[in-house]
Protein backbone atom coordinates (compact mmCIF):
# COMPACT_ATOMS: atom_id res chain seq x y z
CA UNK A 1 0.00 0.00 0.00
CA UNK A 2 1.31 3.39 -0.95
CA UNK A 3 2.36 5.78 1.81
CA UNK A 4 -0.56 8.26 0.87
CA UNK A 5 -3.23 5.42 1.33
CA UNK A 6 -2.20 4.31 4.69
CA UNK A 7 -4.01 6.92 6.95
CA UNK A 8 -3.59 5.25 10.27
CA UNK A 9 -0.33 5.06 12.37
CA UNK A 10 -1.41 1.20 13.47
CA UNK A 11 -1.49 0.12 10.11
CA UNK A 12 1.82 -2.44 9.33
CA UNK A 13 0.85 -3.17 5.58
CA UNK A 14 4.20 -2.18 3.32
CA UNK A 15 6.00 -0.99 6.78
CA UNK A 16 9.47 -1.84 6.15
CA UNK A 17 10.87 -4.32 8.77
CA UNK A 18 7.95 -5.69 9.88
CA UNK A 19 5.52 -8.64 9.02
CA UNK A 20 2.34 -8.19 7.76
CA UNK A 21 0.49 -11.72 7.69
CA UNK A 22 -2.36 -12.57 5.85
CA UNK A 23 -5.24 -15.08 4.68
CA UNK A 24 -5.46 -15.76 1.20
CA UNK A 25 -8.97 -17.94 0.56
CA UNK A 26 -9.16 -19.18 -2.67
CA UNK A 27 -13.05 -20.58 -2.48
CA UNK A 28 -12.93 -22.28 -6.55
CA UNK A 29 -10.87 -24.30 -4.21
CA UNK A 30 -13.10 -24.94 -1.27
CA UNK A 31 -15.26 -27.78 -1.18
CA UNK A 32 -17.60 -27.33 2.18
CA UNK A 33 -15.57 -30.24 4.36
CA UNK A 34 -15.85 -27.81 7.18
CA UNK A 35 -12.56 -29.61 8.32
CA UNK A 36 -11.04 -26.03 9.35
CA UNK A 37 -13.95 -25.16 11.64
CA UNK A 38 -13.18 -28.82 12.97
CA UNK A 39 -9.12 -27.93 13.39
CA UNK A 40 -10.26 -24.97 14.77
CA UNK A 41 -12.75 -26.34 17.36
CA UNK A 42 -10.11 -28.63 18.44
CA UNK A 43 -7.73 -26.08 18.81
CA UNK A 44 -9.16 -23.77 20.91
CA UNK A 45 -12.39 -25.84 22.43
CA UNK A 46 -14.31 -23.48 21.20
CA UNK A 47 -18.11 -23.85 22.56
CA UNK A 48 -21.40 -24.59 20.81
CA UNK A 49 -22.48 -21.85 19.03
CA UNK A 50 -19.85 -19.85 18.80
CA UNK A 51 -17.12 -20.39 16.09
CA UNK A 52 -13.58 -18.54 15.65
CA UNK A 53 -14.00 -19.49 11.54
CA UNK A 54 -16.77 -20.77 9.96
CA UNK A 55 -18.11 -22.06 6.35
CA UNK A 56 -21.25 -20.10 5.23
CA UNK A 57 -22.74 -21.30 2.28
CA UNK A 58 -25.69 -20.68 -0.03
CA UNK A 59 -27.24 -22.24 -2.92
CA UNK A 60 -27.18 -20.32 -5.76
CA UNK A 61 -29.26 -20.69 -9.00
CA UNK A 62 -32.18 -22.94 -10.06
CA UNK A 63 -32.16 -26.98 -10.61
CA UNK A 64 -30.38 -27.93 -12.23
CA UNK A 65 -27.92 -25.06 -12.49
CA UNK A 66 -27.45 -24.92 -9.08
CA UNK A 67 -24.18 -24.25 -6.70
CA UNK A 68 -22.94 -24.52 -3.59
CA UNK A 69 -20.86 -21.49 -2.76
CA UNK A 70 -18.94 -21.60 0.09
CA UNK A 71 -17.10 -18.69 1.57
CA UNK A 72 -14.67 -19.58 4.85
CA UNK A 73 -14.84 -16.79 7.38
CA UNK A 74 -12.70 -15.61 10.55
CA UNK A 75 -11.46 -12.57 11.90
CA UNK A 76 -10.28 -10.43 9.04
CA UNK A 77 -7.09 -8.93 11.31
CA UNK A 78 -7.47 -5.90 9.55
CA UNK A 79 -4.37 -3.24 9.52
CA UNK A 80 -7.26 -0.48 11.08
CA UNK A 81 -9.34 -2.52 13.14
CA UNK A 82 -12.43 -1.16 14.64
CA UNK A 83 -12.49 -3.57 17.24
CA UNK A 84 -9.18 -1.92 18.60
CA UNK A 85 -10.81 1.19 18.58
CA UNK A 86 -13.44 0.50 20.43
CA UNK A 87 -12.10 -1.53 23.59
CA UNK A 88 -12.14 0.66 26.37
CA UNK A 89 -9.59 -0.88 28.43
CA UNK A 90 -7.26 -1.91 25.68
CA UNK A 91 -7.92 -5.51 26.38
CA UNK A 92 -8.02 -6.47 22.26
CA UNK A 93 -5.20 -5.06 20.56
CA UNK A 94 -3.59 -4.98 17.22
CA UNK A 95 0.16 -6.75 17.66
CA UNK A 96 3.02 -4.33 16.24
CA UNK A 97 4.74 -6.86 14.40
CA UNK A 98 2.75 -9.42 12.63
CA UNK A 99 -0.43 -7.46 12.38
CA UNK A 100 -2.56 -10.15 14.88
CA UNK A 101 -5.34 -8.64 16.44
CA UNK A 102 -5.57 -10.31 19.98
CA UNK A 103 -7.53 -10.22 22.71
CA UNK A 104 -6.11 -9.86 26.31
CA UNK A 105 -8.85 -12.46 28.29
CA UNK A 106 -7.64 -11.12 31.69
CA UNK A 107 -8.41 -7.49 30.60
CA UNK A 108 -11.87 -7.93 28.89
CA UNK A 109 -14.50 -6.55 31.14
CA UNK A 110 -17.31 -8.25 28.42
CA UNK A 111 -18.62 -4.88 27.37
CA UNK A 112 -19.11 -6.21 23.92
CA UNK A 113 -18.36 -2.55 22.59
CA UNK A 114 -16.00 -5.00 20.04
CA UNK A 115 -18.65 -7.19 19.15
CA UNK A 116 -20.74 -4.17 18.07
CA UNK A 117 -17.82 -2.39 15.95
CA UNK A 118 -17.11 -5.51 14.17
CA UNK A 119 -18.57 -5.25 10.45
CA UNK A 120 -17.91 -8.91 9.87
CA UNK A 121 -19.67 -10.80 13.13
CA UNK A 122 -16.09 -12.00 13.62
CA UNK A 123 -16.33 -11.87 17.82
CA UNK A 124 -18.30 -13.72 20.00
CA UNK A 125 -18.87 -13.81 23.84
CA UNK A 126 -17.80 -16.66 25.45
CA UNK A 127 -20.45 -18.94 27.45
CA UNK A 128 -19.99 -19.39 31.04
CA UNK A 129 -18.91 -22.82 31.32
CA UNK A 130 -16.82 -24.90 29.11
CA UNK A 131 -15.39 -28.52 29.13
CA UNK A 132 -11.36 -28.26 29.48
CA UNK A 133 -11.39 -24.02 29.02
CA UNK A 134 -10.80 -21.91 31.88
CA UNK A 135 -11.29 -18.34 29.87
CA UNK A 136 -15.20 -17.78 30.23
CA UNK A 137 -17.67 -15.20 30.04
CA UNK A 138 -15.60 -12.91 27.98
CA UNK A 139 -15.12 -11.95 24.47
CA UNK A 140 -13.18 -14.46 21.92
CA UNK A 141 -12.09 -14.13 18.52
CA UNK A 142 -9.81 -16.28 15.59
CA UNK A 143 -6.06 -14.93 16.60
CA UNK A 144 -4.77 -15.90 13.52
CA UNK A 145 -3.41 -19.08 15.32
CA UNK A 146 -0.83 -16.81 17.00
CA UNK A 147 0.88 -18.98 19.12
CA UNK A 148 1.35 -21.53 16.53
CA UNK A 149 3.16 -18.87 14.00
CA UNK A 150 4.60 -18.09 16.57
CA UNK A 151 6.94 -21.44 16.41
CA UNK A 152 6.99 -21.33 12.59
CA UNK A 153 4.01 -23.19 12.15
CA UNK A 154 0.67 -21.75 9.54
CA UNK A 155 -2.98 -21.54 11.86
CA UNK A 156 -4.64 -24.75 12.47
CA UNK A 157 -7.34 -23.65 9.51
CA UNK A 158 -4.54 -23.41 7.31
CA UNK A 159 -2.84 -26.90 8.28
CA UNK A 160 -6.04 -29.09 7.75
CA UNK A 161 -7.68 -27.81 4.66
CA UNK A 162 -7.51 -30.26 2.31
CA UNK A 163 -8.00 -28.27 -1.24
CA UNK A 164 -5.08 -25.83 -0.21
CA UNK A 165 -8.30 -23.37 -0.62
CA UNK A 166 -6.70 -21.14 2.47
CA UNK A 167 -3.11 -20.14 2.31
CA UNK A 168 -1.58 -18.10 4.91
CA UNK A 169 1.99 -15.88 4.80
CA UNK A 170 3.48 -12.71 5.21
CA UNK A 171 2.22 -9.80 2.67
CA UNK A 172 5.27 -7.73 3.34
CA UNK A 173 7.36 -10.44 1.91
CA UNK A 174 7.26 -10.08 -1.66
CA UNK A 175 8.84 -13.78 -2.24
CA UNK A 176 6.06 -15.10 -0.21
CA UNK A 177 2.54 -16.95 -1.39
CA UNK A 178 0.11 -14.81 -0.49
CA UNK A 179 2.12 -11.96 -2.04
CA UNK A 180 1.90 -14.27 -5.07
CA UNK A 181 -1.82 -14.97 -5.12
CA UNK A 182 -2.46 -11.31 -4.32
CA UNK A 183 -0.41 -10.11 -7.05
CA UNK A 184 -1.17 -12.37 -10.03
CA UNK A 185 -5.33 -13.15 -8.95
CA UNK A 186 -8.79 -10.88 -8.42
CA UNK A 187 -8.50 -10.51 -5.53
CA UNK A 188 -11.43 -9.04 -3.09
CA UNK A 189 -11.97 -8.35 0.63
CA UNK A 190 -14.58 -8.48 2.73
CA UNK A 191 -16.75 -4.90 3.18
CA UNK A 192 -13.90 -2.52 1.95
CA UNK A 193 -15.59 0.23 2.32
CA UNK A 194 -15.95 0.36 5.70
CA UNK A 195 -12.37 1.75 5.47
CA UNK A 196 -10.80 -1.66 8.16
CA UNK A 197 -8.35 -2.73 5.50
CA UNK A 198 -9.24 -6.72 6.35
CA UNK A 199 -6.37 -8.87 5.49
CA UNK A 200 -8.22 -11.83 4.44
CA UNK A 201 -8.15 -12.04 0.83
CA UNK A 202 -10.70 -13.91 -1.38
CA UNK A 203 -10.57 -15.36 -4.88
CA UNK A 204 -13.25 -15.92 -6.58
CA UNK A 205 -16.09 -14.75 -3.39
CA UNK A 206 -19.77 -15.38 -4.48
CA UNK A 207 -21.32 -11.76 -3.92
CA UNK A 208 -24.25 -13.51 -2.45
CA UNK A 209 -22.20 -14.40 0.44
CA UNK A 210 -20.47 -10.26 0.01
CA UNK A 211 -23.10 -8.37 0.13
CA UNK A 212 -26.25 -7.95 2.21
CA UNK A 213 -28.51 -10.14 0.33
CA UNK A 214 -31.83 -9.72 -0.50
CA UNK A 215 -32.87 -13.12 0.67
CA UNK A 216 -32.83 -11.50 3.79
CA UNK A 217 -36.29 -10.71 2.62
CA UNK A 218 -37.09 -14.91 2.07
CA UNK A 219 -35.68 -16.27 4.96
CA UNK A 220 -36.73 -19.72 5.39
CA UNK A 221 -38.96 -20.69 8.17
CA UNK A 222 -36.51 -23.89 9.02
CA UNK A 223 -34.07 -21.46 9.45
CA UNK A 224 -35.70 -19.28 11.54
CA UNK A 225 -36.92 -21.25 14.16
CA UNK A 226 -33.21 -22.21 14.54
CA UNK A 227 -32.40 -18.78 14.43
CA UNK A 228 -34.82 -18.44 17.34
CA UNK A 229 -33.43 -21.45 19.46
CA UNK A 230 -30.30 -19.92 19.05
CA UNK A 231 -30.92 -16.78 20.15
CA UNK A 232 -32.86 -18.33 23.19
CA UNK A 233 -29.45 -19.56 24.49
CA UNK A 234 -28.25 -15.68 24.29
CA UNK A 235 -30.66 -13.80 26.02
CA UNK B 1 -31.57 -27.43 4.96
CA UNK B 2 -30.04 -25.44 8.19
CA UNK B 3 -27.12 -27.89 8.68
CA UNK B 4 -23.77 -26.27 9.26
CA UNK B 5 -25.46 -22.70 9.52
CA UNK B 6 -24.08 -20.35 11.49
CA UNK B 7 -26.06 -17.61 14.01
CA UNK B 8 -24.74 -14.22 15.30
CA UNK B 9 -25.99 -12.62 18.37
CA UNK B 10 -26.55 -9.03 18.21
CA UNK B 11 -23.67 -7.64 21.10
CA UNK B 12 -25.59 -4.94 22.85
CA UNK B 13 -29.05 -6.31 24.55
CA UNK B 14 -32.54 -4.47 25.34
CA UNK B 15 -31.23 -3.51 29.06
CA UNK B 16 -28.54 -1.20 27.24
CA UNK B 17 -31.62 0.90 25.58
CA UNK B 18 -32.87 0.78 29.61
CA UNK B 19 -29.66 1.93 30.67
CA UNK B 20 -29.32 4.59 28.26
CA UNK B 21 -33.03 6.04 28.92
CA UNK B 22 -32.42 6.10 32.60
CA UNK B 23 -29.12 8.14 32.47
CA UNK B 24 -30.85 10.79 29.88
CA UNK B 25 -33.51 11.01 32.56
CA UNK B 26 -30.62 11.06 35.57
CA UNK B 27 -29.06 14.14 33.51
CA UNK B 28 -32.17 16.23 32.52
CA UNK B 29 -33.35 16.14 36.07
CA UNK B 30 -29.97 17.34 37.68
CA UNK B 31 -29.89 19.70 34.58
CA UNK B 32 -33.45 21.42 35.75
CA UNK B 33 -32.01 21.18 39.42
CA UNK B 34 -28.97 23.44 38.56
CA UNK B 35 -31.70 25.89 36.49
CA UNK B 36 -33.15 26.44 39.63
CA UNK B 37 -30.75 28.96 40.63
CA UNK B 38 -31.44 30.83 37.17
CA UNK B 39 -35.39 30.54 36.89
CA UNK B 40 -37.59 30.96 39.43
CA UNK B 41 -40.01 28.34 38.52
CA UNK B 42 -37.88 25.50 38.91
CA UNK B 43 -37.31 26.18 42.35
CA UNK B 44 -39.81 23.39 43.66
CA UNK B 45 -37.93 20.96 41.55
CA UNK B 46 -34.36 21.85 43.24
CA UNK B 47 -33.87 18.78 45.51
CA UNK B 48 -36.90 16.52 44.39
CA UNK B 49 -35.57 16.73 41.01
CA UNK B 50 -32.02 16.33 42.28
CA UNK B 51 -32.57 12.90 44.50
CA UNK B 52 -34.55 11.40 41.76
CA UNK B 53 -30.99 12.20 39.59
CA UNK B 54 -28.80 10.37 42.15
CA UNK B 55 -31.02 7.72 42.37
CA UNK B 56 -32.01 7.13 38.58
CA UNK B 57 -27.26 7.43 38.52
CA UNK B 58 -27.20 4.85 41.23
CA UNK B 59 -29.50 2.48 39.07
CA UNK B 60 -28.24 2.99 36.11
CA UNK B 61 -24.70 2.37 36.94
CA UNK B 62 -25.67 -1.10 38.58
CA UNK B 63 -27.56 -2.11 35.37
CA UNK B 64 -24.49 -1.19 33.13
CA UNK B 65 -22.45 -2.86 35.50
CA UNK B 66 -24.48 -6.13 35.86
CA UNK B 67 -24.70 -5.80 31.97
CA UNK B 68 -20.71 -6.64 32.08
CA UNK B 69 -20.29 -10.32 31.36
CA UNK B 70 -17.16 -10.09 34.02
CA UNK B 71 -18.88 -7.18 36.24
CA UNK B 72 -16.43 -6.76 38.96
CA UNK B 73 -13.94 -5.96 35.81
CA UNK B 74 -15.75 -2.55 36.03
CA UNK B 75 -12.99 -1.34 37.94
CA UNK B 76 -10.65 -1.90 34.96
CA UNK B 77 -12.42 0.87 33.72
CA UNK B 78 -11.38 3.32 36.43
CA UNK B 79 -7.68 1.80 35.66
CA UNK B 80 -6.20 5.03 33.66
CA UNK B 81 -3.62 3.20 32.63
CA UNK B 82 -6.20 0.93 30.86
CA UNK B 83 -8.22 3.28 29.17
CA UNK B 84 -8.43 4.04 25.28
CA UNK B 85 -9.58 7.39 24.76
CA UNK B 86 -10.63 6.57 21.34
CA UNK B 87 -13.35 4.74 23.09
CA UNK B 88 -16.76 6.77 24.01
CA UNK B 89 -17.03 4.18 26.64
CA UNK B 90 -14.20 5.69 28.41
CA UNK B 91 -15.38 9.28 27.75
CA UNK B 92 -18.41 7.67 29.93
CA UNK B 93 -16.65 5.97 32.67
CA UNK B 94 -14.66 9.66 33.20
CA UNK B 95 -18.27 11.27 32.57
CA UNK B 96 -19.94 9.03 35.24
CA UNK B 97 -17.37 8.76 38.07
CA UNK B 98 -16.91 13.01 37.75
CA UNK B 99 -20.97 13.27 37.59
CA UNK B 100 -21.10 11.19 40.73
CA UNK B 101 -18.19 13.13 42.59
CA UNK B 102 -20.10 16.36 41.81
CA UNK B 103 -23.31 15.15 42.94
CA UNK B 104 -22.06 14.11 46.52
CA UNK B 105 -20.84 17.75 46.45
CA UNK B 106 -23.65 18.93 45.22
CA UNK B 107 -25.49 17.02 47.98
CA UNK B 108 -23.65 18.17 50.78
CA UNK B 109 -24.33 21.81 49.84
CA UNK B 110 -28.11 21.69 48.67
CA UNK B 111 -29.25 23.42 51.89
CA UNK B 112 -26.66 26.38 51.21
CA UNK B 113 -28.06 28.77 48.03
CA UNK B 114 -24.59 30.33 47.32
CA UNK B 115 -22.31 27.43 48.00
CA UNK B 116 -24.53 25.15 46.07
CA UNK B 117 -24.54 26.62 42.50
CA UNK B 118 -20.99 25.90 41.70
CA UNK B 119 -21.87 22.01 41.99
CA UNK B 120 -25.08 22.92 40.55
CA UNK B 121 -23.69 24.18 37.18
CA UNK B 122 -20.11 22.05 36.84
CA UNK B 123 -22.91 19.19 37.57
CA UNK B 124 -25.32 20.16 34.97
CA UNK B 125 -22.54 20.69 32.29
CA UNK B 126 -21.60 17.29 32.86
CA UNK B 127 -24.68 15.81 32.56
CA UNK B 128 -25.17 17.48 29.18
CA UNK B 129 -21.98 15.48 28.37
CA UNK B 130 -24.08 11.75 29.06
CA UNK B 131 -26.73 11.86 26.67
CA UNK B 132 -23.69 13.08 24.20
CA UNK B 133 -21.64 10.02 25.27
CA UNK B 134 -24.09 7.50 25.00
CA UNK B 135 -24.98 8.77 21.72
CA UNK B 136 -21.14 8.44 20.05
CA UNK B 137 -21.36 5.26 21.89
CA UNK B 138 -23.71 4.59 19.53
CA UNK B 139 -22.15 6.79 16.36
CA UNK B 140 -18.81 5.53 16.59
CA UNK B 141 -19.61 2.14 14.72
CA UNK B 142 -18.63 2.73 11.08
CA UNK B 143 -20.43 -0.16 9.78
CA UNK B 144 -23.87 0.33 11.36
CA UNK B 145 -26.72 1.73 9.30
CA UNK B 146 -28.85 4.49 11.60
CA UNK B 147 -26.21 4.30 14.40
CA UNK B 148 -23.21 5.85 12.30
CA UNK B 149 -24.74 9.21 11.93
CA UNK B 150 -24.27 12.85 13.58
CA UNK B 151 -27.37 12.68 14.47
CA UNK B 152 -27.02 10.70 17.73
CA UNK B 153 -25.68 12.74 20.25
CA UNK B 154 -28.05 15.41 19.18
CA UNK B 155 -31.07 12.97 19.30
CA UNK B 156 -29.72 11.59 22.57
CA UNK B 157 -29.32 15.20 24.44
CA UNK B 158 -33.30 15.95 22.95
CA UNK B 159 -34.39 12.58 23.66
CA UNK B 160 -32.70 12.74 27.49
CA UNK B 161 -34.27 16.49 27.88
CA UNK B 162 -38.00 15.73 26.88
CA UNK B 163 -37.97 12.51 29.21
CA UNK B 164 -36.60 14.02 32.29
CA UNK B 165 -39.37 16.74 31.46
CA UNK B 166 -41.69 14.31 31.51
CA UNK B 167 -40.42 12.41 35.13
CA UNK B 168 -40.19 16.34 36.31
CA UNK B 169 -43.72 16.49 35.28
CA UNK B 170 -44.97 14.86 37.58
CA UNK B 171 -42.48 15.66 40.64
CA UNK B 172 -44.05 19.24 40.05
CA UNK B 173 -46.58 18.68 42.32
CA UNK B 174 -49.50 20.77 40.35
CA UNK B 175 -46.69 24.59 40.50
CA UNK B 176 -48.79 25.92 37.66
CA UNK B 177 -45.79 28.04 36.37
CA UNK B 178 -43.69 24.94 36.77
CA UNK B 179 -45.84 22.70 34.70
CA UNK B 180 -46.16 25.70 32.30
CA UNK B 181 -42.15 25.59 31.77
CA UNK B 182 -42.05 21.75 31.69
CA UNK B 183 -44.71 21.77 28.67
CA UNK B 184 -42.42 24.09 26.99
CA UNK B 185 -39.57 21.92 27.12
CA UNK B 186 -41.34 18.53 26.58
CA UNK B 187 -43.40 20.70 23.21
CA UNK B 188 -40.24 21.99 21.73
CA UNK B 189 -37.43 18.64 22.28
CA UNK B 190 -40.49 16.58 20.80
CA UNK B 191 -40.55 18.59 18.04
CA UNK B 192 -36.95 18.47 17.58
CA UNK B 193 -36.91 14.79 18.18
CA UNK B 194 -39.84 14.30 15.98
CA UNK B 195 -37.46 15.48 13.04
CA UNK B 196 -34.29 13.65 13.30
CA UNK B 197 -36.25 10.80 13.31
CA UNK B 198 -38.07 11.58 9.97
CA UNK B 199 -34.80 12.60 8.75
CA UNK B 200 -32.71 8.92 10.15
CA UNK B 201 -36.26 7.64 8.06
CA UNK B 202 -35.59 9.39 5.08
CA UNK B 203 -31.86 9.01 5.21
CA UNK B 204 -31.60 5.07 6.12
CA UNK B 205 -34.32 5.02 3.42
CA UNK B 206 -32.65 6.20 0.42
CA UNK B 207 -29.37 4.84 2.05
CA UNK B 208 -27.13 1.61 0.48
CA UNK B 209 -27.88 -2.19 0.85
CA UNK B 210 -27.62 -2.53 4.37
CA UNK B 211 -29.22 0.66 5.03
CA UNK B 212 -32.54 -0.46 2.95
CA UNK B 213 -32.54 -3.38 5.53
CA UNK B 214 -32.35 -1.71 8.00
CA UNK B 215 -35.12 0.52 7.40
CA UNK B 216 -36.83 -2.72 6.55
CA UNK B 217 -35.86 -3.97 9.95
CA UNK B 218 -37.17 -0.95 11.86
CA UNK B 219 -40.46 -0.45 9.92
CA UNK B 220 -41.84 -3.99 9.62
CA UNK B 221 -42.61 -6.75 12.46
CA UNK B 222 -41.90 -6.21 15.87
CA UNK B 223 -39.23 -3.78 16.17
CA UNK B 224 -41.38 -1.74 13.72
CA UNK B 225 -43.90 -2.02 16.05
CA UNK B 226 -42.20 -0.52 18.76
CA UNK B 227 -40.24 1.95 16.73
CA UNK B 228 -42.96 3.37 14.59
CA UNK B 229 -46.06 2.16 16.66
CA UNK B 230 -44.65 3.29 20.27
CA UNK B 231 -41.85 5.55 19.40
CA UNK B 232 -43.01 7.95 16.54
CA UNK B 233 -46.99 7.66 16.93
CA UNK B 234 -47.70 6.73 20.35
CA UNK B 235 -44.31 8.51 21.89
CA UNK B 236 -43.77 11.71 20.10
CA UNK B 237 -46.60 12.40 17.29
CA UNK B 238 -49.56 11.94 19.68
CA UNK B 239 -47.92 13.74 22.92
CA UNK B 240 -46.99 16.70 20.35
CA UNK B 241 -50.32 16.77 19.27
CA UNK B 242 -51.94 17.02 22.87
CA UNK B 243 -49.39 19.33 23.96
CA UNK B 244 -50.59 21.83 21.17
CA UNK B 245 -53.99 21.30 22.73
CA UNK B 246 -55.94 23.36 24.73
CA UNK B 247 -56.05 19.97 26.99
CA UNK B 248 -52.03 19.51 27.07
CA UNK B 249 -51.74 23.04 29.01
CA UNK B 250 -54.33 21.25 31.90
CA UNK B 251 -52.32 19.00 34.50
CA UNK B 252 -53.91 15.58 33.16
CA UNK B 253 -53.22 16.15 29.61
CA UNK B 254 -49.46 17.33 30.57
CA UNK B 255 -49.52 14.17 32.61
CA UNK B 256 -50.93 12.02 30.18
CA UNK B 257 -48.42 13.83 27.51
CA UNK B 258 -45.32 12.25 29.87
CA UNK B 259 -46.40 9.05 30.31
CA UNK B 260 -46.48 9.07 26.38
CA UNK B 261 -43.46 10.59 25.90
CA UNK B 262 -41.84 8.38 28.59
CA UNK B 263 -42.54 5.10 26.68
CA UNK B 264 -42.01 7.05 23.50
CA UNK B 265 -38.10 7.52 24.99
CA UNK B 266 -37.80 3.84 26.35
CA UNK B 267 -39.08 2.32 22.72
CA UNK B 268 -37.38 4.86 20.26
CA UNK B 269 -33.79 4.12 22.04
CA UNK B 270 -34.70 0.47 22.30
CA UNK B 271 -35.38 0.08 18.40
CA UNK B 272 -32.55 2.67 17.43
CA UNK B 273 -30.20 0.43 19.38
CA UNK B 274 -31.54 -3.45 18.71
CA UNK B 275 -32.91 -2.92 14.88
CA UNK B 276 -29.04 -1.95 12.87
CA UNK B 277 -27.51 -4.64 15.22
CA UNK B 278 -30.50 -7.49 13.86
CA UNK B 279 -29.69 -6.22 10.42
CA UNK B 280 -25.93 -7.34 11.22
CA UNK B 281 -26.79 -10.67 12.28
CA UNK B 282 -27.78 -11.39 8.76
CA UNK B 283 -23.94 -11.09 7.31
CA UNK B 284 -22.94 -14.10 6.56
Amino acid sequence: MSEELRTSSIETRGVAGKKRYAMVIDTRRCIGCMACQVACKAEYDTPLGVNRTWVPYKVVGTYPVVKKQFLPRLCNHCDDPPCVRACPVEATYKSDDGGFVLQRYERCIGCRACMASCPYNARFMLPASRTYTKITNVVDKCTFCFHRVAQGLVPACVQTCIGRARVFGDLNDPASEVSYLVARNATQVLRPEQGTKPHVFYIGADRNHTEFGRDIYRRPDVLEGDRAAFQRTRA
Amino acid sequence: MGDYVVFHDVAWHGVYALYFFLIGISAALYFFSALSFYREEFKPLRATSFYGAFALLAVAGLILVGDLSQPLRFVNTLNPGYWNMSSPLVWGTILIVLYGLVSVWYFLKLGDEKAAKLPAVIGAVIALGLPIYTGFDLAVHQARPVWNTPLMPVLFVALSLVSGAAVASFLAKGEARLLGALRQIMLWTTGATAVMVLSLLITTAYGGSSDELTYMFMTSGTIGGIFVGLGILGGTAVPLVLLLLPFGKERAGLLLSSVLILVGGLSLRYSILMGPQIVQTFFS
